[in-house]
């Protein structure tokens, strides 16, 4: 305060002639130039992304089936129609197991590959690289290679891993692609539920794709979060009497808690909107053993024309990854401002 | 409680010796320090002894144990780490229970044990909290309280205080001395800071390159230093080196370099005769050099000219010009030195120290 007065009180020579009103205008400039900086960026965003959002609900809830657009308001009749469809329900059904499984499946494995290879194994940027690679692949190209290795073959003739299978004496995989069966199944169930409980067989094989493309991206994470806990930390684990599995047990894994975190939520927000890997192994099939809200979404809007409904389960999507997503936002933004 | 030995310990690293032959005994309820200048290999030789670092030969012992190939985890020590090394997800509770718990020690008595460690430290507002809560003087006692609550036989200190500010030290070193002689536990403690050494060690093993230069009594290591690394190392300002050529004859020995020539003692006559018509270096310490400014008086040996004057307030530094490179004194604070005048000196000859040059072993 004093020395901003003794700044005012003295002004240098030049500048003296015109001081608070070139000052002020700097001030505004300066002001400005960051918000001009942002607002293409902001507009955009709130364009492309939030009216986009806004216009799906307002489609959501209207009347509009075939190419001609019809926004008259309908209630949420689309979504009850949605909810006690069969295909629908056998959507929800599918992505939790899948997400639950090609967590589960991704999470541990990612964490052993990490684990093996933080403990000094020669060659260890070779086997990242190798572990790494099937990211840089495309969830279609895939689906595409674990389709063709799961493909039953004609009766009698394995081909793929089926054969694999049949030649170490489990031909029971066989038929996991091809059948629409659900494990367990049957047992009692809400009236209003249509389909069984379950993990649906055919599942298996995308779960185990989609694990092994996501794998070597959550080792990278873990990776990374291992690399950050300081030797010291486990070796005064040690001293105080940890053996190797107590020191992953009470000093590592917990510390390991926030990457596990962001894995969960990088990997869950991708397999709440699974779309891609699914349509090219097994297109929703057998039966909508595989269907998933992504491939509903696209057919029910680009196949049958049926936009009303298919914005419905667009926003059905948006609200189930926002109960991922917000919760972690909320936290985010917590620790920072404590930080 | 216990004593701890070296036993020919050697560790290698890739082909570089970072501890080289280490015999070394460790006497229960010894408070020993190690003590080295960076890269010496203190810490490797108490990580060895940790279990943290396999041997590459020789063997240790704790107690009445061989423990070289005993896994840390059952050497039954306790080690306090230069970072401290808090587990951050745990509270300052959870950090001193740690251990005992892995032990599968009873609830209660853990309960007991942990609070009065953190009674004896003055931490017991502080249980609940997490490390990064905590103050870095205030992590140091956690770090101190987690080894304490272990009642391990040996304590291991990894320069345990180089991370608190100047003032903090000087009383945590204050309050480590008393608490390990309450304690009475066998504790090895490295630290490249000498000061820490002299008051904390009862013995103090010196360290260089991996080998062990003297293991001796913080005086003894001041008085007597066997080789000229350890009389450099231990003292500060370090001891004044200077080589000087032995003339012996008319029934005195004389050491003489450039035009300074001093009178040797006469107890050492003796031995220097050994090395009559060769070079020898001579050690002084800066507190063994009496200074006055100006020509006084008569029984002054020598007259230097001052280059630097260092008031530190208890003492004044002068750096004088000597016959090979500067000598420092330690002069009274009252006195007044200008540089370029001449000041006359006293040497203290019979706290004056010699070294062969080409072993670098004491002399006397």
């Amino acid at each position: 305060m004093t020395g901003k007065v003794i700044e005012e009180a003295r002004p240098r020579p030049g500048v003296a002639t015109r001081p608070m009103a070139a000052r002020s205008r700097y001030r505004l400039v300066e002001r400005l130039i960051p918000i001009l900086m942002i607002t293409p960026s902001i507009i955009a965003i709130a364009v492309f992304v939030y009216g986009f959002i806004g216009w799906t609900t307002v489609v959501s809830v209207s009347r509009w089936q075939g190419i001609v657009p019809d926004l008259s308001f309908a209630g949420f009749r689309n979504y009850a129609a949605l909810l006690t469809s069969y295909r629908f329900q056998s959507d929800i059904r599918n992505t939790i197991v899948f997400t639950v499984f090609f967590l589960i499946g991704s999470l541990s494995i990612g964490l052993l590959l990490a684990v093996l290879l933080d403990s000094k194994v020669r060659g260890e940027s070779f086997f990242r690289t190798v572990y790494l690679f099937p990211m840089a692949l495309s969830f279609v190209v895939t689906g595409t290679v674990w389709q063709w290795l799961f493909t039953p073959g004609a009766p009698g003739q394995p081909t793929g891993l089926n054969l694999l299978f049949e030649q170490i004496g489990l031909p029971v995989f066989q038929t996991w692609s091809t059948v629409s069966h659900v494990w367990p199944g049957g047992g009692w169930k809400p009236e209003w539920l249509r389909v069984p409980f379950g993990v649906p067989l055919a599942m298996i094989p995308v779960i185990i794709a989609a694990i092994w493309q996501m794998s070597g991206f959550t080792m990278a994470m873990y990776l990374a979060g291992l690399r950050a806990i300081p030797d010291e930390l486990r070796e005064a684990a040690r001293v105080d009497g940890a053996s190797e599995w107590q020191v992953f047990r009470w000093i590592t894994f917990p510390l390991l808690q926030p990457v596990t975190l962001s894995a969960v939520i990088v990997l869950g927000h991708i397999s709440l909107k699974i779309f891609d890997l699914i349509m090219t192994q097994t297109g929703g099939g057998p039966g909508f053993a595989t269907d998933v809200p992504g491939i509903f979404m696209y057919e029910t809007t680009f196949k049958s024309n049926k936009y009303a409904e298919g914005a419905a389960v667009a926003i059905v999507m948006l609200l189930m990854v926002s109960v991922l997503i917000v919760p972690y936002l909320i936290w985010r933004l917590r620790t920072e401002t404590e930080r | 409680m216990a004593q701890v030995i070296y036993d020919h310990v050697t560790k290698r690293f890739d082909g570089v010796i970072a501890v080289n032959d280490l015999t070394l005994e460790v006497k229960d309820g010894e408070f020993l320090v190690l003590v080295g200048p960076s890269g010496c290999g203190k810490t490797t030789a108490l990580r060895c002894l940790a279990g943290l670092e396999e041997v590459t030969s020789g063997d240790i012992i704790i107690g009445d144990r061989v423990v070289t190939h005993i896994p840390p985890k059952d050497r039954d020590i306790a080690m306090v780490f230069q970072n401290y090394a808090l587990y951050p997800h745990m509270t300052v509770y959870e950090n001193m229970a740690f251990g005992l718990k892995l032990r599968k020690m009873p609830k209660q008595e853990i309960d007991r044990r942990v609070k009065e460690v953190a009674e004896m430290l003055g931490i017991q507002d502080l249980l609940n909290r997490k490390p990064r809560q905590l103050s870095g003087g205030q992590r140091q006692r956690v770090a101190l309280g987690r080894a304490i609550v272990r009642e391990p036989q040996v304590f291991l200190m990894d320069e345990p205080l180089s991370n608190l500010d100047a003032k903090l030290r000087v009383q945590t070193r204050g309050e480590l001395i008393k608490l390990q002689r309450r304690l009475g536990v066998t504790t090895i403690y490295v630290t490249h800071d000498q000061v820490e050494a002299m008051t904390m060690g009862h013995r103090i093993a010196v360290m260089n390159q991996g080998v062990l230069q003297q293991l001796d009594t913080p005086e003894n290591l001041y008085d007597h230093p066997a080789n000229l690394f350890v009389a450099t190392f231990i003292g500060s300002p370090a001891m004044n080196i200077f080589p000087a050529r032995v003339v012996a004859g008319d029934g005195t020995v004389r050491l003489v370099a450039g035009d300074v020539t001093l009178e040797a003692p006469a107890e050492q006559r003796g031995r220097l005769a050994e090395y009559a018509n060769r070079e020898v270096l001579v050690g002084i310490r800066p507190e063994d050099l009496i200074v006055q400014p100006g020509q006084v008086s008569e029984d002054r040996q020598l007259r230097l000219p001052v280059e630097i004057v260092e008031p530190l307030g208890s003492e004044t530094l002068v750096h004088l010009r000597g016959p090979a490179g500067a000598l420092i004194a330690k002069a009274d604070p009252h006195l007044h030195f200008s540089p370029g005048e001449l000041a006359s000196v006293r040497v203290k000859i019979e706290h004056m120290h010699a070294f062969d040059p080409q072993t670098e072993l004491a002399l006397f």
